[in-house]
């Protein structure tokens, strides 16, 4: 993956953002152009008045054709379709994903959480990013789908290297990410067609035994499973790794954790607000379209700059600093109108489970001196590379 | 003071209730909806007005 250490002058408008070391500046950046704008052959929305106008028709900005670079061998299913396949597609999945179905695996992913601190709660240091950011979201997909969790380093890892392609890059994918992509294909085709065999008590199960006309495709379900791997993991190892990021920096904050587990919300949505792993979401334009008195051509691809829109007015005053006596103001992160992302009830539990057993566990931590977290740009989605935390050792449970 | 969710607004971020409990529920996809007629007590004030400013599609109305 790209470094961001390249020739800014060789990077599209996207990629040349300053990113890595401030947001702050970053979203300023992407606002001080206009609300709606044309650079290097794409469209920016970077006011709520002109995403939320975008999300609320769809007909004319389109989601089936916007995300061909991620190089899924299938259609992204729910998320690269229009009404009426997506109405279809949602009606099946959201009570899937609502949160009195993530309240029966809570137990299960809490000893999960627990079972990864164990593996360096004694050490006094950890990489977050690594040691529990990575494992603890990708075991999380493996349980919704009722996969082995001995699979998860080689399922982390054939992710990844798809994932490259979305770097904000044109051009062909690599070999290497052909063969990821081949890879997890075969391996969720081979407990697709296990599964219908036999099914279990898991989602993928569940999506399988639909029958008549409410029976999926086998390319259909293919495309769901592709859809969980690549927008369900990175981006929530992204936030876990945000998260504990804030708190290191602010001992203040790291304490009331600690002290009110009732602020642990606020923190969570402040975090989702400030630090956006899918912070630019494209569309394409089926017709023109006037938006903030811009004409947008027909056949446009579109960014909605979700961050943009999270430090806005609404925000005042504090739109670039987490403020837990005032946070929730209805950010975007989790996108909005029919895609609102289906995976946001249990992307939020994975993150207060993590923020729970982590403090329960380690209520005092820090940065090693000298370190700064650096984000990881240009890339597809906004991540550390890596969190290094040192603390008083404990005990393994 | 009565709450408000506009059905045709809401897609389903639960923020509504998480924040207010008291007043809105989830329902079996997740989606929020008001609990009984909407009647918001003066205690309940405060829930009220989170609810409304939480909702990302401003689905929520508050009459006073």
């Amino acid at each position: 993956m790209s470094t961001g250490s390249g020739a800014t002058a060789s990077l599209s408008f996207r990629d040349a953002a300053p990113m890595e070391w401030d947001r702050t500046e970053g979203w300023r950046y992407f606002t001080d152009p206009g609300e709606v704008y044309e650079a290097d052959g794409a469209w920016y929305l970077t006011s709520r008045e002109a995403v939320q106008f975008a999300h609320r028709h769809p007909e004319l900005f389109s989601s089936a054709r916007a995300f061909d670079s991620l190089g899924s061998p299938v259609p992204l299913v729910p998320i690269a379709s229009d009404p009426p396949e997506h109405v279809r597609y949602r009606r099946t999945l959201d009570p899937m994903l609502a949160p009195r179905v993530i309240n029966r695996m809570e137990d299960e992913l809490r000893q999960q959480v627990n079972e990864l601190i164990d593996g360096f709660v004694e050490r006094g240091s950890c990489e977050v990013i690594g040691d529990l950011a990575k494992p603890f979201p990708t075991q999380v997909i493996l349980t919704l789908f009722g996969l082995p969790l001995e699979d998860r380093d080689r399922f982390f890892s054939w992710n990844q290297k798809i994932l490259e392609i979305t770097g904000g890059k044109a051009g062909e994918p690599t070999p290497d990410q052909m063969d990821a992509a081949l890879a997890m294909f075969e391996y969720m085709q081979g407990f697709i067609d296990r599964k219908r065999l036999v099914p279990g008590d898991d989602m993928l199960s569940s999506v399988l035994a639909l029958k008549g006309d409410d029976a999926w495709s086998n390319e259909e379900v293919l495309g769901l499973c592709f859809l969980v791997a690549l927008a369900g993991l990175d981006t929530v190892t992204a936030s876990i790794g945000f998260a504990l990021m804030h708190l290191s920096k602010r001992p203040d904050l790291r304490q009331r954790m600690v002290d009110d587990p009732s602020s642990r919300s606020g923190l969570i949505e402040e975090v989702l607000r400030l630090e956006v792993p899918a912070a630019l979401t494209p569309r394409v334009t089926t017709k023109d379209v006037v938006v903030g008195g811009e004409t947008i051509p027909a056949g446009s691809y579109v960014f909605l700059v979700l961050g943009a829109v999270n430090r806005g007015p609404e925000w005042g005053e504090s739109a670039n600093e987490i403020n837990l006596e005032d946070a929730d103001r209805g950010h975007l992160t989790f996108g909005g109108g029919i895609h609102r992302c289906m995976g946001s009830h249990l992307a939020r539990r994975e993150l207060r489970i993590v923020i729970d057993e982590f403090h329960q566990r380690i209520p005092e931590y820090s940065l090693p001196e000298g370190f700064e977290p650096r984000l990881v740009w240009p890339a597809g989605t906004f991540h550390l590379s890596e969190l290094p935390i040192v603390f008083p050792p404990g005990d393994r449970t | 003071m009565r709450i408000f969710l506009d059905a045709g607004k809401c897609t389903g971020h639960g923020r509504c209730y998480n924040v207010a409990p008291d007043l809105l529920e989830d329902d079996e996809r997740g989606y929020g909806r008001v609990i009984g007629d909407g009647d918001v007590s003066d205690e309940h004030g405060f829930d009220a007005r989170r609810a409304l400013e939480s909702c990302p599609e401003r689905a929520i109305s508050i009459i006073e």
